[in-house]
């Protein structure tokens, strides 16, 4: 019980360093960046939700300005602030999710939701689709089942998909789109994640099988693609990535540990296994991060604060339906 | 079957020889401008195994060349793509940390070791299993994500993929000298992957996603030739020790090699590597357009070093597809 409860105080007390830190990586004008100081989406996205955990008011606009910095005309987020970076789809997600889960006034975003909704990824074409029939087939996809890519004119793949569907799962659960086309765009995406796993369980970037040869799965894209599935936990394929993830605490990087966890908290009520791993795996990224300032990239930072904090109601990958 | 083998082979060649020709053309008529240098040196030396006295090795080998590195940052590009257990895939971290402290021994100001793998997004996932990450540890040598870099637009100086801008990590920029480091890999999709195809790592996942997709639709020897006109490497460490052959870079089998193939121009290392592989670099499509305006290619302005160059008795196996590779 005693060791226990130290385990939770060090955890705390790791969360508390990690906060600290992303407040001293702040730029002077705002917003997070990787490394550095260039503004970067996903950083600062996390790192807020991070900053934020424990307060349950609106965030006030000031402190999102950073943010809402990186968006581009098209109401889309590129993945950093400088020059004419195009629209990354990742970033978006992120970006979105972070904005509904801080109360931010939807007039915000609702220009990127719509665009998300109608983004076609490169095998919408049905030119591309031919070449995958015909002569490209060392991939083993269907690419009548798309998701979403990184940049625009690219095929989909598992991480900007998967980070979409939540983000489109949390709109609709707060009302601000529904109708066959949301529904539509759910379906194909999420078929294009059952489409792209691993033979063994799990995912990874997307390429499951490539000329015969079963590729191995990879931690932080199997996190993403079952937290944009709990809604089928379910099926064999999910039941079976999900154990494999568990069995995988012993990762000695922060950054996939930190997915690993944000994910399996969303399958907490619908698996008991779960929690008792969660509680392993927070006390092994504790250990993880005990010297945070030598972590370079900020996103790992905030990722590991938020799977630290079992309070957070911010946790990026789980969506609740919203009293608003 | 056969018929269908021929095809190939003819097919392969005609467009490594009509690529190699239209590139021609461009320096001919100036849209391409002609950086070759008069001659490069290249030196092949003798390694059997990673656990001898490499730095004493890289040391001697290095010194072959009048490398001025005195007040100079260097960035080394090691190829760190995926770790798979008992799997040569990566550049071997021994090596890699070999080149640094010689590097630093002979004048260096800063050496850095940086990458940005293409398919695995936690870079230093596979930092800490490679072993990478505890060999730059004890020698003290500082690792960067280069997925994860500040990054920076530049122009493109050639038209290979219709792109007119890349965006760049600032520490490829910012490095007065780049050292690629491939592991002589046979290659699923672009036959072979080594000191060029090897820089597809210096362009920023987080501008361009996991895997870096629009260079494999641009055409991946396409950019591969882009890339290298933007940021030629200035010196090539190649890890010809185990090398891979057949479905590379991942699932390939090991193939004891034996050699260390140091350079000043990628495309020559290119070459010598190729045919140590016991491949023609002249069916290489990319490396043959490459051998017309971004380094040399022909032995007459290659000066060979160290070893003599002996191309094996049987030649790295390779995917049907790359069938036209083989002498």
């Amino acid at each position: 019980m005693n060791r226990s409860l130290a385990l939770e105080k060090q955890r705390l007390a790791r969360c508390r360093l990690l906060t600290e830190l992303l407040y001293r990586r702040l730029p002077r004008p705002g917003g997070w960046s990787h490394c550095g100081v260039q503004l970067g989406t996903e950083p600062t996205s996390l790192a807020l939700l991070a900053l934020r955990s424990s307060r349950s008011s609106p965030v006030p606009i000031e402190e999102l300005a950073p943010l809402l910095a990186c968006r581009r005309p098209n109401g889309l987020w590129s993945a950093v602030r400088d020059g004419d970076t195009e629209a990354n789809f990742w970033a978006s997600a992120i970006a979105l999710n972070t904005l509904m889960i801080l109360g931010a006034a939807s007039e915000m975003f609702v220009g990127a939701l719509n665009s998300l909704l109608h983004c076609k990824p490169l095998e919408a074409s049905w030119l591309v689709r031919l070449k995958f029939r015909i002569s490209d087939r060392q991939v083993r996809l269907d690419p009548t089942k798309f998701g979403w890519p990184w940049i625009p004119d690219t095929m989909s793949w598992v991480e900007p998909t998967s980070m979409v569907l939540i983000a489109l799962e949390r709109a609709k659960n707060l009302g601000l789109v529904q109708g066959d086309e949301l529904w539509c765009r759910l379906n194909l995406g999420t078929h294009m994640l059952f489409d792209r796993g691993c033979p063994e369980g799990g995912w990874n970037a997307g390429n499951g099988v490539v000329y015969g040869v079963p590729l191995q799965p990879h931690l932080d894209a199997t996190a993403l693609a079952l937290a944009a599935l709990r809604f089928h936990y379910h099926s064999p394929t999910v039941n079976s990535s999900l154990t494999w993830m568990l069995n995988r605490i012993d990762c000695p990087s922060a950054y996939s540990l930190a997915w690993l966890i944000l994910s399996a908290a969303a399958y907490k009520d619908w698996r008991s296994d779960v929690l008792p791993v969660l509680d392993v795996a927070r006390n092994r990224l504790a250990a993880l991060v005990e010297e945070p300032q030598q972590i370079q990239d900020t996103s790992t930072i905030a990722l590991a604060a938020l799977a630290l904090d079992p309070e957070t109601a911010n946790n990026p990958l789980e969506v609740t339906p919203c009293a608003h | 079957m056969r018929a269908l083998m021929n095809r190939r082979i003819f097919g392969g060649r005609l467009l490594a020889g009509t690529g190699a020709l239209a590139v021609r053309r461009l320096c001919s008529t100036g849209r391409l401008r002609d950086r070759r240098k008069s001659r490069s040196r290249v030196a092949i030396l003798n390694a059997d195994s990673y656990d001898g006295p490499l730095d004493r090795l890289l040391l001697d080998g290095l010194r072959l060349f009048d490398l001025d590195l005195r007040g100079k940052s260097v960035l080394l590009k090691p190829n760190l793509v995926e770790y798979i257990a008992g799997a040569d895939v990566n550049t071997d971290p021994r090596l890699v940390g070999a080149a640094a402290t010689t590097l630093l021994e002979m004048g260096a100001t800063s050496v850095l070791v940086g990458e940005g793998p293409g398919h695995q997004r936690d870079t230093f996932l596979v930092l800490a299993e490679s072993g990478l990450e505890k060999e730059l540890q004890s020698r003290r040598i500082r690792f960067i994500d280069l997925n994860r870099d500040e990054i920076r637009q530049v122009p493109l100086k050639s038209a290979f993929t219709g792109l007119e801008k890349l965006w760049l990590p600032r520490t490829v920029l910012t490095s007065d000298v780049i050292v690629s480091m491939p592991k002589v890999k046979t290659h699923h999709w672009a036959g072979i992957t080594l000191s060029m195809k090897n820089l597809f790592g210096v362009v920023p996942g987080v501008a361009y996603g996991w895997p870096k997709n629009l260079l494999h639709c641009k055409g991946i020897e396409r950019s591969v030739l882009d890339i290298n006109a933007a940021v030629p490497a200035h010196f090539v460490i190649a890890d010809g020790i185990i090398g891979m052959e057949g479905n590379g870079p991942l699932h390939g089998s090991p193939r004891n090699l034996g050699r260390i193939v140091l350079a000043d121009d990628p495309v020559a290392a290119d070459f010598v590597c190729t045919r140590l592989m016991g491949l023609n670099p002249l069916r290489v499509n990319y490396l043959a357009q490459a051998a017309e305006f971004l380094g040399n290619g022909t032995t007459d302005r290659i000066v060979q070093l160290g070893e003599p160059m002996f191309a094996p008795q049987e030649p790295f196996a390779v995917l049907p597809e790359f069938a036209h590779l083989r002498i």
